[in-house]
């Protein structure tokens, strides 16, 4: 009888613990590979998406413009950074209001797509700039510009235009020795310090577009027709 | 047919107690089954429902969500134990989350079969009444162990962790997200607390050993690496323990396979990550060796 206890206990505590003693990892079977599409239509899935699609196509494939080759974005720079902060600041810069020395400053990291060669549609533009992000015009100390060299410095660098970063500096258009302010266009969102960019915090006064940063980029590239591709080196680090 | 293996030798044992005590003896040594659990994977899919156009400069013609589900379709004929999971930033990235607010996404999701999700920074882009809108058509969990929501909208639609079992292998699941001041804007957040992702870990790890779970896997946002110290999945597999597989996202990493890190005690932790947009699908593999009487749950490498 004693016999039958101790073996139950024993088995009681074998039940209670876990099974498995070691774990591996098969290499063989485990791998990140490729989804390729390639002769899928039709499948459920294009019957639950099929309805949603249709609504957009009807609207997301306007072709607005053209691009000879691809704009990809980069750091220090891209084709993609130079077409969209020359964008934001050519849609901008024959506003009345905008006076003094004024440059464009957007992140790499808002970026989320290329621009690819050939047409471009509207939905193109959304998947480059997805976020329902608004300019802003943002009045800064010209001894900010100190702190946002180093900002491109740290980060690798970002879209810029209207201004160059050489030798550790940032020059912006225009500035001269009298210049006690200057102009930034960016985006509501860096502005409130997204990307961690806190040198906004020194701003002075900031004026509201009230214009999406992707309808500026729908308005340019339809203006442009051919969009403008550039690789121009803006930031050297 | 390994599974059924297992299952013999769990009935032998329980069995033999009463029966042959003398067998349990002569199979202490013998009984060994093998399990095995697929884990498939991805992470910052971003709105990306159809495939990349063939003039796509760096991923022509990849992705697309009716290929992937084909693709896990034919893994799960094959294999008998499979795990889906994702690491976040599901939302933000074409017109399709623009329009309809992740609704689509979450339905397509739920198709496929994942099992668990955690919360990237993006999905918090349509605010968090817009996450919990969208979330009502998922048919899964999302766990998030380092944001407390206590006092925002998502309360209650996310869970801690979540244990699931598959083929007599225990799975705990939990989650940890990136810092969200100076990524999310403010008020998309609102008073959602960020916990420190190394204290979490730690404990949710232990936490989930002390339930049972065989394998520990964290899903996470924090990023693959960064050039500084900054929290991200390798520096986490280093300073934490317990933690076998770190499945993550944000970076949009495309890793050829899992990184390989020690952690505090010296034990194997991968780090895996599939780039982003839907273009690569993540597949790991692993065994599971059921010996009876020692127990260290180590992972191996093959």
């Amino acid at each position: 009888m004693l016999k039958y206890i101790i073996l139950f206990t024993v088995g009681a505590g074998l039940l209670a613990c876990s099974s498995v003693n070691t774990i591996s990892l098969n290499s063989s079977s485990s791998s990140n590979s490729d989804v390729l599409s390639q002769g899928n239509e039709g499948n459920v899935i294009d019957s639950i998406v099929a309805p949603y699609r249709e609504d957009l196509e009807a609207e997301m494939d306007e072709v607005i413009a053209y691009a000879e080759q691809a704009f990809e974005k980069g750091r220090p720079g891209g084709s993609l950074n130079n077409w969209s902060a020359d964008a934001l600041l050519q849609s901008q810069i024959g506003n009345a209001r905008l006076s003094g020395p004024t440059f464009s400053l957007l992140n790499v990291g808002g970026l989320r797509n290329t621009i690819n060669a050939g047409d471009v549609t509207l939905g193109d533009i959304f998947k480059v700039m997805p976020f329902d992000n608004e300019i802003v015009w943002v009045e800064m100390p010209v001894e900010s510009l100190t702190d946002i060299a180093e900002y491109l410095i740290a980060s690798g660098g970002e879209p810029i235009a209207g201004a160059r970063l050489k030798n550790g500096k940032l020059v912006v258009d225009g500035v001269t020795d009298d210049t006690k302010s200057i102009w930034i266009l960016t985006s509501d969102y860096l502005m409130n310090g997204g990307d961690k960019m806190n040198f906004f915090q020194q701003k002075i006064s900031v004026s509201h577009s009230n214009e999406l940063l992707r309808d500026a980029f729908i308005r340019m590239a339809k203006k442009q027709k051919m969009l403008i591709w550039s690789d121009e080196l803006r930031i050297e680090i | 047919m390994e599974r059924r293996k297992f299952i013999q030798n769990t009935v032998l044992v329980s069995g033999g107690l009463i029966l042959a005590p003398s067998l349990i003896a002569q199979n202490a040594s013998e009984v060994k089954a093998k399990n095995k659990l697929t884990i498939l994977h991805t992470n910052d899919t971003h709105s990306n429902i159809d495939p990349f156009p063939e003039n796509h400069a760096r991923y022509p013609g990849k992705g697309g969500v009716a290929r992937r589900y084909e693709i896990i379709q034919k893994i799960r004929s094959e294999e008998e134990n499979v795990l889906l999971l994702d690491a976040g930033d599901i939302f933000q990235g074409t017109p399709y989350f623009n329009k309809f607010g992740g609704i689509l996404e979450m339905k397509l999701m739920t198709k496929l079969g994942y099992d668990v999700a955690t919360m990237g920074n993006h999905d918090f882009d349509g605010g968090m009444d817009g996450f919990v809108k969208a979330q009502e058509f998922a048919d899964f969990p999302f766990v998030c162990s380092n944001y407390e929501f206590g006092n925002t909208p998502i309360d209650g639609h996310t869970e801690d962790f979540k244990i699931i079992k598959k083929g007599g292998v225990k799975i705990g699941i939990f989650g940890l997200g990136v810092e969200l001041k100076g990524l999310v804007p403010d008020d998309k957040y609102g008073e959602t607390v960020y916990l420190d992702p190394i204290e979490v870990a730690n404990d949710r790890a232990a936490k989930l050993k002390k339930k049972g779970c065989d394998l520990i896997i964290c899903l996470s946002h924090l990023g693959y690496e960064y050039g500084s110290d900054k929290i991200s999945d390798r520096v986490l597999a280093k300073k934490t323990s317990g933690i076998h597989l770190i499945i993550g996202g944000h970076t949009h990493t495309f890793l050829e396979k899992p990184t390989e890190e020690l952690n505090m005690n010296g034990e194997t932790v991968l780090v895996n990550q599939v780039g982003w947009a839907g273009v690569q699908l993540g597949r790991i593999d692993f065994e599971f060796d059921t010996h009876r009487f020692s127990r260290k749950d180590v992972l191996i490498v093959q």
